[in-house]
């Protein structure tokens, strides 16, 4: 065995594989799927470093065969009916074409969203979150509401820290208690009614058991005597 | 004179002092929140300093009750009798619901109508139980939502976000069901119906008179008659100094609870949730 066998014999076997794999196979799907997958996103990353912004690239081609829910589904979704959401809502002006739009008030056509905890009691305004014009929807690529980057582009100006999945607070909650809550957040709904069942339940059995006991004992005068003379007390 | 049967112990007797105040306050801080946007929840919270420091009240005592709730734990792992153990806490003492409590309850409703007799009951009643696991899990829904809350950053790392949605409502659900449980039922036992009115010291002074006992408590009356345990169990009446300071403690909650209540109950409809 030689020195040039020794020296080029692993470099056949190990380095050129190695190479191969590293410049041509990982280019092609590992180094992008790992950062802009449709549906993993960050999620692996939430809890290390908190830093994204170096890691992120524009998403990857469309894939024909992924389905995403509510937004695009069918087998080949590029029919006009493939898209279950308005155009409008990817856009990057939400509210491009809208006419008198200088004119109008959110809460003109977003009333129900003007109604949650971060709107009546902590006094925000639409625009502390949502930012100014031109308002993007939460679903464009390079929203600051994205739910990529919401956390830290958003969230952590007040709750300094907040994690991706700490964003996943649903700010506009649904009633709980309404039938379109078991479609849009079934966890609350169902929550909200299991809680409701024990305390409408838990007085459904003592309100009327409590009522009647005090009215029985208006009749019933308890022993003031026990076998030894005691003085009466209350 | 020795005419009133020790029921609990100074100890006993602290935690739920400790437990009516704590329970009160973050019953009101609680709800000057909930209230927040009527004007009666915004003068609640501005006894209390203002909403924002009312908030940061309902967490700091919220986690004492949670200790207080760890330390009740300890203490009734330190009381169970662990040599014989699943007999000592199965029987007439121990607060675990056993069948007769069942048996109990539905001649209690037939006492009610005068259908049946009135059950002969044992240490302690099916209410008195409930009451006592209502509490027990009240603390540990209510505490660990809380929490949740209180902690959010930390909690979103083992949990999603909308989970503390969830966390909110079963948090609001539970205080509801729990001051409204208080407030009526518990108090109505309590003070209001006719054996026990003004007040029931037992939680205060330790002891009942032993008249509402054998009317009560009959089957426990005779179990410690037979045993021969009842001479050492018997007090006398506490001094009326005592007494008094029971009656003012014991109504100033009662009040607090019931201002509360209807506070509550008439602001309802004007919540923003």
């Amino acid at each position: 065995m030689t020195l040039k066998h020794i020296i080029f014999k692993p470099l056949i076997c190990f380095a050129l594989p190695m190479v191969t794999c590293v410049f041509i196979v990982s280019g092609i799907g590992w180094g992008q799927e790992e950062t802009a997958s449709f549906i993993r996103r960050y999620k692996q990353y939430e809890v290390s470093s908190g830093y994204y912004e170096q890691y992120e690239v524009k998403p990857r081609h469309e894939r024909p065969f992924v389905e995403i829910p509510g937004v695009r589904t069918g087998r080949f979704p590029y029919s006009p009916s493939g898209a279950a959401v308005r155009f409008n809502a990817r856009r990057a002006d939400a509210h491009q074409g809208i006419r008198f739009y200088e004119n109008r008030r959110c809460e003109d056509c977003h009333m129900a969203q003007t109604l949650d905890l971060h709107t009546i009691r902590a006094n925000l305004t639409c625009r502390q979150c949502h930012g100014g014009e031109p308002i993007a929807n939460n679903d464009h690529y390079f929203s600051p509401m994205n739910p990529i980057r919401r956390h830290a582009y958003v969230c952590s100006k007040c709750h300094q820290g907040a994690s991706a999945a700490y964003s996943a607070y649903v700010i506009h909650e649904p009633n709980p208690s309404l039938m379109a809550t078991q479609e849009s957040f079934p966890v609350l709904f169902y929550a909200f009614w299991i809680m409701i069942g024990i305390a409408v339940g838990t007085f459904a059995v003592f309100l009327p058991h409590t009522i009647l006991w005090g009215i029985r004992e208006l009749f019933f005068k308890k022993e003031t005597t026990v076998e030894a003379p005691h003085e009466k007390q209350t | 004179m020795k005419n009133r049967l020790k029921r609990f112990t100074p100890v006993q007797r602290i935690f739920h002092a400790v437990l009516m105040l704590s329970f009160i306050f973050m019953g009101a801080t609680g709800l000057s929140r909930m209230y927040m946007n009527t004007p009666w929840g915004k003068w609640m919270g501005s006894l209390f300093g203002g909403y924002d420091v009312s908030l940061a009240a309902h967490k700091y005592v919220g986690i004492c009750m949670i200790i207080g709730f760890l330390i009740h734990f300890l203490y009734l792992m330190i009381k169970i009798n662990w040599l014989n153990f699943p007999k000592s806490v199965i029987g007439p003492d121990s607060l675990l619901p056993r069948p007769k409590d069942m048996t109990d309850f539905f001649q209690h409703i037939g006492w009610f109508f005068g259908a049946k007799k009135l059950p002969e009951f044992d240490r302690w009643g099916y209410w008195e139980k409930f009451d006592y696991w209502a509490v027990f899990w009240g603390m540990a829904i209510i505490g660990v939502t809380g929490l949740m809350m209180a902690f959010p950053l930390f909690a979103t790392r083992y949990m999603p976000g909308w989970g503390l949605n969830v966390a909110f409502w079963i948090h609001r659900i539970e205080a509801i069901l729990a001051m409204a449980h208080v407030f009526i039922i518990h108090f109505f036992i309590a003070h209001l119906r006719r054996h026990h009115f003004p007040m029931d010291r037992a939680m205060f002074e330790g002891s009942s008179d032993l008249a509402t006992i054998k009317s009560e408590k009959a089957a426990w009356l005779d179990r410690l008659k037979n045993s021969g345990e009842l001479e050492g169990m018997l007090v006398a009446q506490a001094a009326p100094l005592r007494r008094v300071v029971f009656y003012c403690f014991g109504y100033a909650v009662v009040a607090s609870g019931l201002f509360l209540l209807i506070g509550a109950l008439v602001n309802f409809r004007f919540i923003l949730w």
